[in-house]
């Protein structure tokens, strides 16, 4: 994996006074361990938290990080945030305490506000699965195995990279913002 | 008298090297956009992106989890013949290539509702993951060529096809296509892109044409046309993974087919994927 140089280091889980320094276009490196969801899991992770259920399935959101991923032989890579099963369950996720979202694609204006709201940041990863999987320690099914591949997981990473997209308001996708 | 474990092994080999190589023209596209990206962050993307697609051709592995679907492009001259046999052979070879790769397993299970709404589940084997229906097309090359195109769900949220008034100016349907470009790319989180188009005289046909642009396209050979609309889509400033810079089309591939006499061009357009195409071709 080519490093960059001026990145930041992310340690999961993740203490919300960590974000503070944290701005869109930082690189950082995330290592620790992390959840990964998508369209079909992520509306019922939602609904335990509504249910009040997170505990019963050992779910601890505090600070965590959600990969917008499948978890197969093939191994993990980003898929697009902006689909409805996915997005739609950002807020909600944000509000029970996940700090980094973690996928690819723009995400819509209500959504960064929701994220700003509830001090919680996206980040987006490149589709780079061979190298992922070398920096991938373990993986292991947290809930929902039928599933299969869209199964609520729980990786150890370590040095994911990744680039701040949206943070404290502001997305790096608005890009005359950034002139 | 076909040997069937020779076929078989083929079609294997080809789906494994099109889901986990670059072709040497996509290598060196990639090393060009590096040298004149402008922005650190872009430069970083595609560097890390080449990077991984190195790593996939020495493990044979995935470039990317989403494995894609498997779209197959047959052509046939003409002393070749094809028949339900060798389709069977061609399947076996798919399904024994994805297990081999391995391929992300995501094939529905159900009937026709729960196939839709995903409640039947998913097939665990990577092999049940079924092609999409084979194109066939004559050459006047004595072969039997099986070119493997596999496409991933990210491009496939962002193509259309949809008909344009040409309004007899090439410039009018370049137009349109740049603008359904730019959205696209923008969209889609992971630029560059390569746009693969089709024009043609049905919805059928475009794609088609779309399909057979990807299986031949190549980034050393680009026709007007096809530089216009990259230059024009470079100059959106959406940039790798969306996060701006110099870099948001790595190319065009362009296939005009035969039009109608009419008004109306139908347009297929494909936005591929940083990775994308993902193709090989095999003789059978």
């Amino acid at each position: 994996m080519i490093q960059k140089e001026n990145s930041k280091s992310v340690i999961t889980p993740i203490r919300a006074c960590c974000l503070e320094s944290i701005s869109i276009g930082d690189f950082i490196y995330i290592s620790g361990f992390i959840y990964t969801g998508r369209d079909s899991v992520l509306p019922k992770i939602v609904s335990l938290i509504e249910d009040g259920k997170l505990e019963e399935y050992g779910i601890n959101l505090e600070g965590a990080v959600i990969f917008h991923t499948a978890v197969s032989p093939a191994g993990v890579g980003p898929t697009s945030s902006n689909k409805y099963d996915i997005e739609s369950t950002i807020p909600a996720l944000s509000a029970a305490g996940v700090k980094l979202h973690l996928g690819k694609g723009e995400l819509s204006k209500e959504t960064i506000e929701a994220l700003a709201k509830y001090n919680s940041i996206y980040a987006v990863i490149p589709p780079v699965t061979a190298l992922l999987n070398r920096i991938t320690l373990s993986k292991k099914i947290v809930a929902f195995p039928e599933l299969g591949m869209e199964a609520f997981h729980l990786l150890e990473v370590q040095n994911y990279p990744a680039i701040i997209a949206i943070a404290h308001g502001k997305s790096i996708y608005d890009h005359e913002e950034q002139k | 008298m076909r040997n069937k474990n020779d076929i078989v092994d083929k079609v294997k080999e080809c789906l494994i090297k099109a889901a986990s190589t670059f072709s040497d023209d996509k290598k060196e596209v990639y090393r060009q956009a590096i040298e004149r990206e402008t922005v650190k962050t872009a430069k970083w993307v595609l560097e890390t992106t080449l990077n991984n697609a190195m790593v996939a051709e020495q493990n044979r592995s995935p470039l990317c989890d989403d494995s894609g679907i498997p779209h197959l492009f047959l052509e046939i001259g003409p002393n070749q013949s094809v028949d339900g046999e060798l389709f069977s052979f061609i399947k076996q070879g798919v399904a024994e290539g994805l297990r081999e790769l391995p391929g992300r397993p995501m094939a529905i299970k159900g009937d026709d509702t729960q196939r839709i709404d995903q409640s039947g589940g998913l097939d665990f084997d990577p092999g049940a993951l079924l092609s999409a229906p084979i194109l066939l097309k004559p050459t006047e090359e004595d072969v039997l060529r099986l070119h493997m195109l596999m496409h991933g769900g990210g491009p496939e949220i962002r193509a259309k096809t949809f008909r344009i008034f040409h309004r007899h100016k090439v410039s009018v349907v370049t137009e349109e296509i740049i603008e359904w470009a730019v959205e696209a790319s923008g969209k889609l989180g992971c630029s560059p892109v390569t746009l693969a188009i089709g024009i043609g005289r049905s919805h059928f046909e475009a794609t088609s044409l779309m399909l057979e642009a990807m299986a031949f396209g190549n980034y050393t050979i680009q026709n007007e046309i096809e530089k216009e609309i990259t230059n024009r889509l470079n100059k959106s400033n959406i940039g790798p993974l969306g996060l701006g810079g110099d870099t948001t089309a790595l190319g065009t591939f362009l296939k005009v087919g035969p039009q109608r006499a009419s008004g109306v061009r139908i347009v297929s357009m494909r936005p591929c994927c940083g990775i994308e195409p993902r193709k090989a071709s095999v003789e059978l």
